[in-house]
């Protein structure tokens, strides 16, 4: 097996909380990701799915080097993220491209977008001077936008538009690895169907590793071959999108497929209350509180993730079984 | 694909009464030059649920806030007529509009934050409309503030009577607004949007409440909606815009699964669903207000456009129990 691109190697990140008043007050911690394992291969397409405040940005940004893990380890091929040199970390920077979930706000708005997209090619030195504008022209063409808008401003374009750029952006230094925190997320489903169709496309041209962060599991069941579901900090499940579409092991999983919403199924209320604060979590499975099938033990010792089967991870102490 | 279990067949068991709740007919909106509704007619039987779909810009809020009469600046023209329960809506004056308003007409916006006050606490927003429509006491207000708080799901609504909305997660805000929308037993709820800022469980949650306490009350509702998928689930009726008009309108078991209009078909096809294999996106955009097409406004974006398209706007016809306006009904 090829060594892979990322690994996740037991990644913790705590923010410590401040009390105002009281002195010598021991700081509350609040545990945005706990343990976290993750493998990540060459030419993998990954989706990060799970609701607001399931650690999924925070675990994007521990993996492009942004923040720093509290405990544990990101490795970016063979090298830890937080003791790479100058020159690595440029490197780095070149081959881990990030498309920001607010596209117009990721930009100059006082820059011209052929500005916006030469700085990481001028950066890095890809070119010389005199080639950037066929360079650019490129660019354009392969995310489908025309020439014409390289001497706007951001504001003149449209919500569709930008994201485009926003992918000409992170394709213009040649990445390897491109991650992207809700690409697509409030577009309407015709433009949003275009800018899903182009990265699909270009991933599968191309061969990019892709992490796609998403809360919509049918947005990362097109997109991607394999999902990680979070829960509170935690992956809880992760496989082949077809295996987790089809037998969800864990009842995270399931709860989430049965609330997406289906023409052929009836609206379905598949959990009772809201994600639970990450500040005092509850002692064992930190599903529990929501689970329908939780039982004394769940709320007893807290379930790692462990292998289902070969391709498949679940972290339940009673996953759900049978074949649909 | 079939939808009909997706959906209560409430509508078709309501016995049609005299006059529809809410009669939309040959509705028209403009703002200085541009038109940003033409023509839109629709009926709303008492116990109905319609939602409108379509892109940004259709024109889908703007019909929401028509109705509850929040466009009426000297710049705005309407034509044609709104009429609920048989009071003519366009010409009313606006201190009768005041008793409408979260009275008879309840409204759920879709940024619940934006929509509260931060200053006051959510207890004294649930006991406006009270004070104000139904002039009960403080002590009865604040009862009645914490029954309707209970009604909607939230957990010891007597301590969150006094909490300020920056102190409830985004899902309960929602609740908080669907409990000011329902405080007079509203005829008539728009939301627009509900729950599309919240996580899909908490969408399930927040929608089979709407729908259950509608049901409860016997009230209609009126979804502004972008997600189909949610339209089938939660909607009797469905009307489908397109550039401020209704291109297709009927039993949404009927328009989503079989739609007629060429943009019903396009819109369907760019849903991602669970498991989606393909995506075709519909080519081209919504052309601007300041550059409507002269004929059928969808013909530029329109696999099927002749000629007559691009030169006379097609009448609503009805077909399968349902309006639709396209030259070309197969």
């Amino acid at each position: 097996m090829q060594e892979p691109i990322f690994s996740l190697l037991d990644v913790e990140r705590t923010y410590e909380l401040r009390r105002p008043g009281w002195l010598n007050r021991a700081p509350r911690q609040l545990k945005a990701l706990d343990g976290v394992r993750l493998d990540l291969q060459r030419g993998d397409t990954l989706a990060l799915v799970g609701e607001s405040g399931s650690g999924k940005s925070t675990l994007i940004r521990l993996m492009l080097g942004l923040e720093p893990a509290s405990d544990g380890r990101v490795l970016y091929g063979q090298r830890d993220l937080a003791q790479l040199d100058a020159e690595e970390k440029k490197r780095f920077a070149r081959e881990v491209a990030f498309i920001y979930q607010n596209a117009r706000g990721s930009m100059n708005p006082r820059m011209r977008i052929a500005d916006i997209l030469a700085e990481p090619i001028r950066l890095h030195r890809l070119c010389a001077e005199s080639a950037i504008a066929e360079r650019l022209a490129a660019l354009l063409d392969r995310v489908g936008l025309p020439a014409g808008l390289l001497q706007r401003f951001p504001s003149e374009l449209s919500g569709g538009q930008i994201r485009r750029v926003a992918i000409a952006r992170a394709l213009a230094a040649e990445p390897q690895v491109i991650m992207a925190d809700e690409s697509v997320a409030g577009l309407d489903v015709s433009v949003q169907a275009q800018v899903l169709n182009l990265l699909r496309d270009l991933c599968r041209e191309s061969g990019i590793t892709l992490v796609f962060i998403t809360h919509d599991l049918g947005v990362a069941s097109y997109l991607c071959e394999k999902i990680a579901v979070l829960y509170l900090g935690r992956i809880v499940e992760q496989g082949p999108t077809d295996a987790i579409l089809n037998t969800p092991r864990h009842p995270y999983t399931r709860a989430l497929l049965q609330a997406f919403p289906r023409f052929d199924m009836p609206l379905k209320a598949s959990l009772s209350g809201e994600i639970p604060s990450p500040v005092d979590l509850p002692k064992g499975c930190r599903f529990a509180g929501r689970c329908p099938e939780a039982q004394a033990a769940c709320r007893e010792s807290d379930p790692a993730l462990t292998a289902f089967d070969a391709e498949r991870q679940v972290a339940c102490l009673f996953p759900v079984a049978g074949a649909q | 694909m079939d939808c009909a279990v997706a959906l209560t067949t409430q509508a078709a068991n309501m016995p049609v009464s005299e006059e529809p709740l809410l009669d939309v007919r040959d509705f028209s909106l403009r703002r200085g030059q541009a038109v940003v509704l033409d023509g839109v007619s629709l009926a709303l039987q008492p116990g109905e649920t319609l939602g409108l779909i379509g892109e940004s810009g259709a024109g889908k809020s703007t019909l929401a806030l028509a109705l509850i009469g929040l466009l009426r600046a000297p710049e705005v023209q309407l034509e044609g007529s709104l009429r609920f329960r048989g009071t003519e809506l366009t010409r009313l004056k606006e201190a009768d509009y005041r008793r409408l308003r979260g009275n008879k007409i309840g409204l759920i916006f879709q940024d619940a934050t934006a929509a509260l006050n931060p200053c006051f606490t959510v207890g004294q927003q649930i006991a406006e409309p009270l004070k104000r429509h139904l002039g009960l006491s403080k002590w009865d207000r604040r009862e009645r503030a914490a029954e309707l708080m209970h009604s909607v799901g939230i957990p010891e609504p007597r301590l969150r009577l006094d909490a300020y909305p920056h102190e409830l997660s985004g899902g309960m805000q929602q609740r908080v607004m669907i409990a000011i929308a329902l405080a007079c037993n509203p005829e008539l709820l728009l939301a627009d949007e509900p729950t599309s800022a919240l996580d899909v469980t908490i969408q399930a949650q927040i929608m089979e409440l709407i729908l259950d306490r509608v049901r409860e009350l016997n009230s209609s509702a009126i979804f502004v909606l972008h997600d189909l998928a949610l339209g089938a689930q939660v909607c009797d009726r469905i009307a489908v815009m397109y550039a401020g008009q209704i291109v297709e309108e009927g039993p949404s078991e009927r328009v989503l699964a079989a739609p007629l209009h060429p943009y019903t078909r396009g819109l369907k096809s760019c849903v991602v669903e669970l498991g989606s294999r393909t995506l075709v996106p519909i080519p081209g955009q919504v052309p601007p207000l300041d550059a409507m097409p002269a004929g059928c406004r969808f013909a530029p974006r329109c696999p099927k456009a002749k000629a007559i398209c691009g030169e006379q706007r097609p009448r609503a016809e009805i077909r399968d129990g349902r309006q639709v306006a396209c030259w070309f009904i197969d």
